[in-house]
């Protein structure tokens, strides 16, 4: 049996008297994965914060090592051996590697103030080699891709020896190859006896890799075992405390023979060659594609964000788009970014003034360009009723006030307001929880219903199965297979994705 | 009976809950009044009557009048650093584009020049003669000076906002180089010198007025009307707002922030080039060093006012307000006869407290009251 | 073949400042023979020591995503002060330290304003400028001082035959090299300004940093301004105002960014002060009149910084072009 590193003991916070956890037990044990899951806001952040000294919790306690342990400093938990992983990566791109890995431990010269270069070199190679990253350790980190910045974040998180390690979402930007290297190192690092703790959105990585799983909902522990008597359902079930019969909605529609948007032949060098496609009114078309297959750029193309060199795309029969965002949006096309902090949102104006941005000259008198507010933000109350907008006074609050799921509704509803024939969606349901990826997939299966024709980019290929009519596989900026709904295999559609790795 | 016992104790209940709450309350009513937008107003206001015993002549109607007429020209310029700074931006050019409008309006209008003075200005002999202006005397002067005056510092805009938004260059350098290179062009066209005998027409724009209501604050409030109107009421004006708080957001959204951005740019310029007109007619002449040393206490006077140098936050009527209270604290320090040396060092005090009280207010209205 | 090509073209363009500094110095060479003059070049040099030395001040605080705009009225103050105290009758050698500590005490007030008062540097700078000013004209009661023949001896000083301002100015971009590429503060300072926020997250004392940066600027001001008035041998009540924007545009020239986290002093703000200086020497040897002369710097610094901004567009481009390029799937972005 081995042997218990960390215990957390009725451990409980709130906040403004809001319980943010509830009397929350568990322990990790050497050599143990153990997967920490919850919808955002069950209390996944504020356990880790208080596991690694950011907060102090208001009762309970945690053992570690069976000495009692109460961390006061980030750099408390990091002497007792704890290190994190976070999401939001913690590197300085303007840095080299190297430089990165000792900003607050250079070793200098003797004497001197004077940095040794080569010593830090030497360590950061033997540290890229223990990630088995073989790249040099000048690279400035804005050269590496997000996976291997990830990986780089690890090896400078284990050349600490900890003998704690916690992930925090670690294969949101990851490739499905990246992500496989990442549990073989996971799986090393358990093999080595390091406790882990490992937060996940994505339920299959979970399964994958852990040995226990713990789900949190609304601050408790709502359910605690082995993973192999987990399954995915019963995490859901779990983490949302209703039945969702399914993780996607059913589509009520099929899709017309009419064509919404039409491809031809668009090429852009070094991004997109040759794309062809159409996508019918009413139809939810999804484009998968490792990251760096172009599928993000595809669409930047086609809302004229970037420009193509050749070829033409056509929407609504006649009408040509991919010129610029102004044109699109007249052309009734709309555009949900993969990024919607800096690309969807404005954080902190009101959630009105976001959701009424696009349609500005529509609600403006022709003549003096004055907004008619009232009737703009009437608008604007009918979409965010529509989408079951959470909010407080939209007038009031900004984006900054929401979660993830409903600032993802604020965009939609931006776009919803111009009534598009045609919207593109670009992973939108990244980083929200399970309840509001349903609405989300709901919003969507009810615009196609109501004839939209909705292109939807995802890396997450099963989301794209559950929702789609038809994927588009894009591999190196080409499309290079296509799968109808009968033909969906999660086996095939990889292949496809990968094809060029194997060749 | 039970009532009336229930009805005692409620209303024991509510006494007590005011006498509890009466130190609160003003302390809430005192938080209230430190956040509120009009706190610089009050500032003012409050610095001016305390002041008011001590300083002879601070309230007299003389001084007032002085005191508002110091305002305007200065207004109108910070309005357009307002503007420039909602999205974002910065404007270093508005000096030099008050020194070169002033002499070229002034070049055009003038009735007589020196040619002692300016013999040697590359506009001598074609532009400018001994008998002034080159449409000195002539009907059309004034209107025609006036509208190149705005064209000119419109122009200057322009040119800024284009190499900010077409070609990406930073606010900061741009208008820093165009301050350089606008102010040299305008000591080579003036040769340094002030450009006088403007006709008695124009200077009334700066020295009268209808009855006691000065040309000049007419000017300023209609311009301060329109800019208002245009940031808070048209599509225009949220444009400007989105691009100065998230542009990758608004470029997505539609919004044409290019425009925008040159808009903003190009109406700083024509609000310096109204503030160069004021400064000029009340002075009575051309200068080409009119907006020296004055870059400092517009930018400061709009940020203390509250409009945000991280773009998105601004109001013109905080630009009053803080325009208000700068011309105030030079008058101020002005009628306590202090040295130059000493109201600098006081006006450069109070930026940073005035600064330091509106990180305080950020941060208590960020947290709630 | 055609990536050999793309990485010449990407070096030549990553290093704009040089070959824009190169052409420059050709075209002036060109146009005037008397140019190319050892005395000319040292000329050139010694006049640009003493914005040098308080542009790679500035540098420091750029590359924090900071601004500061009191060097000038620093380089007022502690000259006049110097002059004042030499004048009755203080021992050279002291003057000149209590100088750097009025150099250093305002640094220091700046710090304390931005880091502890969390005011913007734009603003806190603004006003200790303005009230530096005052301190400056107080001192010297708003009149020109005249200094002492042995302060102007100082500053045209020859050690080896170069002037003494020269090396001064080569022994502070030393310094100021070496503390930015190989020491933690360096690091710290670019990581410092890429993210604040993610900087203090990985355990850096930003508050620190700042505080030691707004110092040595205020430090690098006074220096300056000790040679700069060795070198004029008089103060007037307009000593070092503008400076602060020389410096800037130096240091931004040199490719140092006013976002931070990005450029350097060594060849960076050497180049971009050195090139600002040349142009001034050149105009001069031309003999061109000299209210065209500002016109024509000021538009040559536009010129660069035009093409240093389409040279970023260019950039970005050719390094955007990845997807269909190169071998690994994960390296877009």
């Amino acid at each position: 049996m081995s042997k218990t590193v960390l215990e957390l003991k009725n451990i409980s916070k709130s906040f403004f008297g809001i319980a943010a956890l509830k009397n929350v037990e568990f322990s990790v044990k050497e050599g143990q994965v153990i997967s920490l899951i919850g919808e955002n806001g069950a209390g996944k952040s504020t356990l880790m914060n208080i596991i690694g000294g950011v907060l102090k919790p208001d009762g309970g306690e945690m053992k570690l090592q069976d000495q009692n342990y109460i961390p006061n400093t980030p750099k408390d938990a990091a002497e007792a051996g704890i290190e994190f992983i976070h999401q939001e990566l913690n590197l300085f791109p303007n840095l080299s590697i190297a430089d990165n890995m000792f900003i607050t431990k250079f070793p200098k010269v003797s004497q001197t103030p004077i940095i040794d270069k080569a010593n830090i070199r030497n360590h950061t190679k033997e540290m890229l080699q223990a990630v088995d990253l073989k790249v040099s350790p000048d690279t400035l980190v804005e050269n590496l891709s997000p996976g291997e910045r990830q990986l780089v974040e690890i090896a400078k998180a284990i050349s600490s020896d900890p003998q704690i390690l916690i992930f925090d979402e670690p294969t949101t930007s990851l490739t499905a190859k990246e992500t496989e290297r990442l549990f073989e190192l996971i799986n090393s690092l358990r093999t080595r006896g390091k406790a882990i703790i490992y937060i996940s959105h994505i339920l299959a990585d979970v399964m994958n890799i852990s040995d226990e799983i713990v789900v949190l909902r609304d601050g408790q522990v709502t359910d605690k075992g082995l993973k192999k008597d987990f399954t995915i359902d019963r995490m859901i079930c779990s983490m949302v405390g209703r039945d969702i019969k399914q993780l996607y909605p059913e589509r009520k529609s099929q899709p017309t023979d009419e064509i919404a948007l039409k491809l031809e032949n668009v090429s852009q060098p070094g991004t997109v060659h040759n794309i062809s496609f159409e996508l019918n009114k009413g139809e939810v078309l999804g484009i998968f594609g490792l990251m760096g297959s172009g599928r993000s750029e595809l669409a930047r193309i086609i809302f004229g964000l970037d420009p193509h060199e050749t070829g033409k795309i056509s929407i609504d029969g006649d009408k040509v788009c991919g010129i610029s965002p102004k044109n699109s949006i007249e052309n009734k096309l709309a555009f949900v970014t993969e990024n919607r902090r800096e690309e969807g949102l404005l954080m902190d104006v009101s959630i009105a003034e976001n959701m009424g941005l696009v349609t500005l000259t529509k609600y403006a008198s022709k003549l003096t360009k004055v907004i008619k507010k009232t009737s703009l933000y009437d608008q604007v109350k009918k979409v965010g009723e529509l989408l079951k907008l959470k909010s407080g006074d939209i007038e009031k609050y900004p984006p900054k006030s929401l979660s993830g799921g409903n600032q993802q509704k604020v965009v939609i509803g931006k776009w919803l307001m111009t009534s598009p024939k045609v919207l593109i969606v670009d992973e939108p349901t990244r980083g929200i929880d399970v309840g509001a990826k349903y609405e989300v997939y709901s919003i969507i299966n009810d615009l196609a219903a109501q004839g939209t024709g909705v292109l939807m980019i995802s890396s997450e290929l099963e989301e794209l199965m559950g929702t789609c009519d038809r994927i588009l596989v894009m591999n190196k900026g080409e499309i290079i297979s296509e799968f109808s709904k009968t033909g969906f295999t999660q086996k095939n559609i990889m292949r496809a994705a990968f094809r060029q790795d194997a060749v | 009976m039970i009532g009336g016992i229930s009805l005692k104790l409620e209303e024991k209940q509510i006494t007590n809950k005011n006498t509890s709450s009466f130190a609160e309350k003003s302390k809430y009513t005192l938080k209230k009044i430190f956040v509120s937008e009009y706190f610089i107003l009050y500032l003012s206001l409050a610095y001016f009557f305390i002041l008011v015993p001590f300083v002879p002549g601070l309230a007299s109607a003389s001084n007032i009048m002085n005191l508002f007429s110091n305002m305007w020209p200065m207004l109108t310029i910070a309005i357009g650093q307002t503007i420039v700074l909602i999205v974002a931006g910065i404007d270093l050019s508005q000096t030099a584009t008050l020194g070169i409008t002033s002499i070229i309006g002034a070049m055009v209008m003038s009735t007589g020049i020196d040619p002692a003075l300016l013999e040697t200005s590359p506009l001598w002999g074609w532009f400018i003669t001994e008998q002034g202006g080159v449409l000195a005397g002539t009907s059309m002067a004034i209107p025609i000076g006036i509208v190149i005056m705005l064209t000119v510092g419109t122009l200057i805009g322009w040119f800024n906002g284009i190499a900010i938004a077409k070609f990406k260059i930073t606010a900061f350098m741009v208008t820093l180089v165009s301050q350089m290179f606008f102010g040299a062009l305008a000591i080579y066209l003036s040769t340094s010198q002030n450009i006088m005998n403007l006709p008695k027409a124009f200077s009334a724009i700066g020295t009268e007025g209808i009855g006691i209501i000065p040309f000049s604050l007419v000017i300023a409030v209609v311009l301060g009307i329109v800019a208002h109107i245009i940031l808070s009421s048209t599509v225009l004006g949220r444009w400007l707002y989105s691009t100065g708080t998230n542009i990758k957001s608004s470029i997505v959204s539609g919004v044409p922030t290019d425009k925008v951005v040159i808009f903003a740019y190009m109406f700083s310029g024509f609000c310096t080039s109204v503030g160069a007109i004021l400064y000029s007619a009340r002075l009575g002449m051309g200068r080409p060093t009119l907006g020296d040393n004055m870059l400092m206490d517009i930018i400061g006077a709009t940020v203390i006012g509250g409009t945000s140098m991280f773009g998105g936050k601004g109001k013109v009527l905080w630009t009053v307000f803080g325009v208000f209270f700068f011309v105030l604290l030079s008058n101020t320090l002005n009628l306590l006869n202090l040295s130059y040396f000493t109201i600098n060092i006081v006006k450069g005090a109070i930026i940073v407290v005035a600064a330091f009280i509106d990180v305080t207010r950020t941060r208590i209205i960020a947290k709630g009251l | 073949m055609k990536d050999t090509v793309n990485k010449l073209l990407l070096t030549l363009l990553k290093n704009t400042p040089i070959m824009l500094f190169i052409v420059i110095f050709i075209l002036f060479g060109i146009l005037s023979p008397k140019f190319f003059s050892y005395t000319n070049f040292e000329n050139i040099a010694t006049q640009a020591s003493y914005v040098g030395i308080i542009a790679v001040g500035m540098t420091f605080i750029l590359l924090t995503g900071g601004i500061d705009l009191s060097v000038g009225s620093i380089m007022y103050v502690s000259a006049a002060t110097t002059g004042v105290l030499i004048a009755k009758g203080m021992p050279i050698p002291i003057a000149l330290c209590l100088a750097l500590l009025i150099g250093l005490v305002f640094g220091a007030v700046n710090a304390f304003a931005i880091v502890k008062l969390k005011i913007l540097p734009f603003v806190v700078t603004l006003s200790t400028m303005v009230a530096g000013r005052g301190v400056g004209l107080s001192i010297t009661e708003s009149r020109s001082i005249m200094l002492p023949d042995t302060i102007t001896k100082i500053g045209s000083t020859r050690i080896i035959g170069i002037p003494l301002p020269i090396i001064i100015f080569a022994i502070v971009v030393g310094v100021a090299y070496i503390i930015l590429a190989k020491t933690t503060l360096g690091r710290q300072i670019y990581a410092t300004g890429n993210d604040v926020e993610a900087a203090k997250k990985a355990g850096i004392n930003t508050d620190k940093i700042l505080f030691t940066i707004y110092i040595l600027s205020g430090l690098f001001a006074a220096l300056g301004g000790i040679i700069s008035v060795a070198q004029l041998g008089n103060i007037n009540a307009g000593f070092g105002s503008g400076d602060e924007f020389d410096a800037i545009a130096a240091a931004v020239l040199g490719g140092t960014s006013l976002f931070g986290g990005v450029g350097g002093v060594l060849p960076g703000t050497v180049i971009g002060t050195v090139l600002i200086q040349m142009i001034q020497a050149g105009l001069v040897y031309l003999q061109v009149n000299l209210y065209i002369q500002p016109i024509i710097s000021a538009g040559i610094i536009f010129l660069a910084v035009f093409l240093d901004s389409i040279r970023d567009a260019k950039i970005n481009k050719m390094e955007r072009r990845k997807i269909r390029t190169e071998q690994a799937p994960a390296s877009a972005k």
